[in-house]
């Protein structure tokens, strides 16, 4: 378990998939289930608004921990779950930018592996202290979060 | 009594108007109580404590929890990163 790869970091940089993907990908490693996630201009779903841009704020070290966390969760549940790769971007960011990368790889694509990335987004928007002011026409408002951590959590 | 270190994030710095803050408080005091300390000590901060999130030392941290020596405690909104 420990020989596989796992990244976790808050980065003010371009999150950069090749780069991220390739140090994820092993020999035995035939599928990645990526997901990312980017600033979106245009919200037409539940209360529609523009968006100019975002900024995001962390919480670095605790947040840090947090993903190394939601890596190990992972690998608890999805025990064929071969590299994880885990990234937020922080800073002023505009749309269409992405904000976030989760990337689990596994031998064959029906492992669970899609399962593993869309658990992997789930438990990062409930655990990772992350926060988003959103900047639009009319002014600007933090974002928060509904997910109260549980003890041990 | 014991110093401790705060840290205060997203909603809650800008209401503290601070990102930190240093503060000697008593050796057996609780999270429930810092938090009641900080509504009376910053008014700013007193509706944002009922909702409030507490770390102790980048954990976590509930009502009954007792701060420990030099803790580094965060106080923050819930989370809304992605």
């Amino acid at each position: 378990m420990t020989q596989f790869p796992t990244i976790y970091s808050i980065t003010e940089s371009e999150i950069d998939l090749n780069d991220l993907l390739a140090k994820i990908t092993l020999t035995s490693t035939g599928a990645a289930a990526i997901f990312t996630g980017m600033v979106r201009g245009v919200t037409s779903r539940g209360d529609a608004h523009e968006t100019e841009y975002l900024e995001y704020e962390s919480y670095v070290p605790m947040a840090e921990e947090k993903m190394k966390q939601v890596a190990d969760e992972i690998r608890e549940r999805w025990s064929v779950v071969e590299g994880i790769a885990i990234v937020q971007r922080i800073g002023k960011l505009y749309p269409k930018t992405p904000t976030v990368l989760i990337a689990c790889t596994a031998a064959h694509r029906d492992t669970g592996v899609f399962e593993a990335a869309r658990y992997g987004i789930d438990r990062l928007k409930e655990i990772v202290p992350v926060w988003k002011k959103e900047i639009g026409p009319d002014g600007q408002e933090w974002v928060e979060g509904d997910y109260i951590p549980k003890p041990g959590e | 009594m014991n110093r401790i270190r705060l840290l205060f994030f997203a909603t809650i710095r800008d209401r503290a108007g601070t990102k930190s803050l240093e503060m000697e408080i008593p050796a057996d005091m609780t999270i429930l109580q810092l938090k009641e300390k900080l509504g009376t000590d910053y008014p700013n901060l007193k509706e944002s404590m009922k909702s409030v999130l507490v770390t102790i030392n980048r954990e976590y941290a509930f009502d009954e929890a007792v701060v420990p020596p030099n803790a580094e405690i965060a106080l923050f909104p819930p989370v809304s990163g992605g």
